[in-house]
């Protein structure tokens, strides 16, 4: 079932799409900072100048090269995602397979847990501790982590369930396998496309996130992202700066979601139907 | 039974109890974990050097340390404390703002619900056809737009270049307006940050009532229904539609999130006087007994609209009521 679900993604035109645009985004966010002549931080060049040859995005209010500002900003929102979105991963799975296979009170008390962190609003608890505390954002990126990992510890715990009732599992249990193994060999290995389309749909929100937040202002000003770009740039937005100076990280920040929604509903509609839970 | 019956409703009023406790403990106490307080934050880097008598008059004005039972008293009380950038108290500006989000985002909701399920159960009923598969594209694109990009956009486009709708606000200012002109006007101010949010929430409920139809239209009780003769439209929604409409209910609690940061920015984008915007300029103005309120409050109507969701659900479905 499962090579047929690989041979299903690798033809599924949204799945190739959505790779192809994270997998470009990816190299931009890589490699962009490092070949790019000018710091995003050089604020010595003419504010506000016009695109050019030499700076391609022009000049922001504060004499800054706002190409170098744009791959700076989209490897820090994608820093971020990528925190948040592993992180949370990790948290769920683990917990989840926790849950599963002990069974008993551990488990009633871990998804009464689950039921609890997945009723409080993310983004509430995110602006108290932005406004408050003005944390660097891997701590931002850790705390949605801590409160979005419900949502993947419920999927996981649900299969994994069916799993370890299943006749394979009952087979290796009866020829002495101990549960360390069972769980290693067996179970994380079955529950791959679970954590793929977890991680797609956490990435998503991550940068959904991280975005909006960074927009409101609720991010360190110094540090470039995409959605304080725009939220800088709308402050001219009388000025004749649309094309070169908002459009850009508008545009980025659209290809990066869709490539993430892609991947994702391409995932849950090739491996199971059923998991719809993790969006 | 009727034991299970209590175990389905209690389950989720007592998860949402323990988190609105965790959520007005957290913010209660964050700002307690600061150094220094609201005045030291307020006056520490200004020119103005306060007397001690001045600082500690201040304390008493902004802050008390009466411990956490007191605090969730003056919540239920509506004394949220007083705003230092806008000089009034926090519940008023609250209340002031609370309306116009409701309108903005009650009618975002209800549109998108509704276009998105009508359109969804529409599409499966026409699956593999070529419209129905490019609907289904041009819905999967526009899910993957965020709000702070359609909304930058048509911000651009119908606001700025073509002046068709206003860039800003609710309302005209002092404009002497009979009833209807005022009603148009509101409409008119409402049109872009509503196209906004009904493009942002509309494809998702889409593709779900789609997903959720194609399901259900493959189960024995539709054929039973089709070959008892029924007209087609009653089939599909009295009989198919009604069991496609559980997936959308339980995902809206999921995307809760996504959707309260939306509403956030989009009226920041337009400058709507609603909650988003006043907590906006909470932010930028560091009002922090102000952001505290709104987040405190706003967070509880969240988990009050959540906790009203899972008995719709109940209700809706009546197989949850006698699970287990």
């Amino acid at each position: 079932m499962h090579l047929d679900a690989g041979q299903k993604i690798r033809t599924d035109p949204w799945f190739l799409t959505g790779a192809a645009l994270l997998g470009l985004l990816f190299c931009l966010a890589v490699f962009g900072p490092v070949l790019m002549p000018w710091d995003p931080y050089d604020t010595s060049f003419i504010p506000l100048d016009p695109p050019s040859a030499r700076h391609w995005l022009g000049i922001n209010d504060g004499g800054m090269d706002i190409f170098a500002e744009l791959l700076s900003g989209l490897r820090h929102t994608l820093i971020f995602g990528l925190t948040a979105a592993s992180a949370g991963l990790v948290l769920g799975s683990v917990t989840g397979l926790f849950a599963a296979w002990q069974g008993g009170w551990v488990d009633q008390i871990l998804m009464r847990l689950a039921d609890i962190v997945l009723a409080i609003p993310s983004v509430m608890i995110l602006i108290l501790l932005a406004a408050f505390f003005q944390p660097p954002p891997w701590v931002l990126a850790l705390t949605l982590a801590a409160l979005t990992w419900p949502t993947t510890a419920r999927g996981i715990r649900a299969q994994a369930l069916t799993l370890k009732h299943g006749l394979h599992i009952q087979a290796a249990r009866h020829m002495g396998g101990s549960s360390r193994y069972i769980i290693f060999r067996h179970l994380m290995p079955e529950l791959f496309p679970l954590y793929l389309i977890n991680f797609a749909a956490k990435l998503r929100m991550a940068v959904f996130m991280e975005a909006s937040l960074a927009f409101l202002g609720l991010f360190d000003p110094s540090l470039k992202s995409l959605g304080l770009m725009i939220s800088f740039a709308l402050k001219y937005y009388y000025m004749d700066i649309w094309a070169h100076w908002l459009m850009p990280p508008v545009l980025l920040l659209s290809f990066l979601i869709m490539g993430t929604t892609f991947v994702t509903i391409s995932l849950e509609r090739v491996f199971d139907p059923r998991l719809k839970s993790a969006l | 039974m009727h034991a299970s019956d209590r175990h389905t409703w209690l389950t989720p009023v007592l998860a949402y109890l323990a988190a609105a406790l965790i959520l007005a403990f957290l913010s209660h106490s964050l700002p307690r974990m600061l150094p220094g307080d609201f005045v030291t934050a307020m006056y520490g880097a200004s020119d103005v050097t306060l007397t001690p008598q001045q600082a500690a008059d201040l304390r008493a004005l902004y802050q008390d340390d009466s411990g956490f039972m007191a605090f969730l008293g003056r919540v239920f009380c509506l004394d949220w404390g007083y705003s230092y950038a806008f000089l009034a108290p926090v519940s008023a500006l609250f209340f002031d703002a609370l309306p116009w989000t409701l309108v903005l985002m009650g009618t975002a909701h209800v549109l998108s619900s509704i276009l998105g399920f009508v359109l969804g159960v529409e599409a499966a009923w026409r699956r593999g056809t070529r419209t129905e598969k490019a609907g289904v594209g041009l819905m999967t694109v526009l899910e993957g737009i965020p709000e702070l990009c359609s909304g930058v956009l048509l911000l651009l486009v119908f606001a700025l270049n073509l002046g068709w709708f206003p860039a800003a606000g609710a309302q005209t200012a002092y404009a002497d307006y009979t009833f209807l002109q005022q009603a148009a006007d509101r409409l008119h101010h409402l049109a872009l940050p509503l196209t906004t949010l009904v493009l942002a929430y509309f494809p998702g409920n889409f593709l779900l009532a789609r997903a959720g139809m194609v399901m259900v239209m493959k189960s024995p009780f539709v054929l039973t229904a089709r070959a008892k003769g029924l007209p087609p439209i009653r089939v599909r929604y009295a009989h198919a539609a009604r069991n496609a409409l559980l997936p959308l209910v339980t995902r809206f609690g999921l995307r809760f999130a996504f959707m309260i940061t939306g509403a956030l920015v989009v009226e920041t984008l337009f400058s709507y006087p609603g909650l988003g915007t006043l907590l906006f300029n909470a932010i930028a103005m560091r009002d922090l007994p102000l952001i505290q309120g709104i987040v405190l409050a706003a967070s509880i109507m969240v988990l009050g609209i959540n906790l009203a969701l899972e008995f719709v659900y109940i209700l809706l479905d009546p197989r949850v009521a006698h699970a287990s």
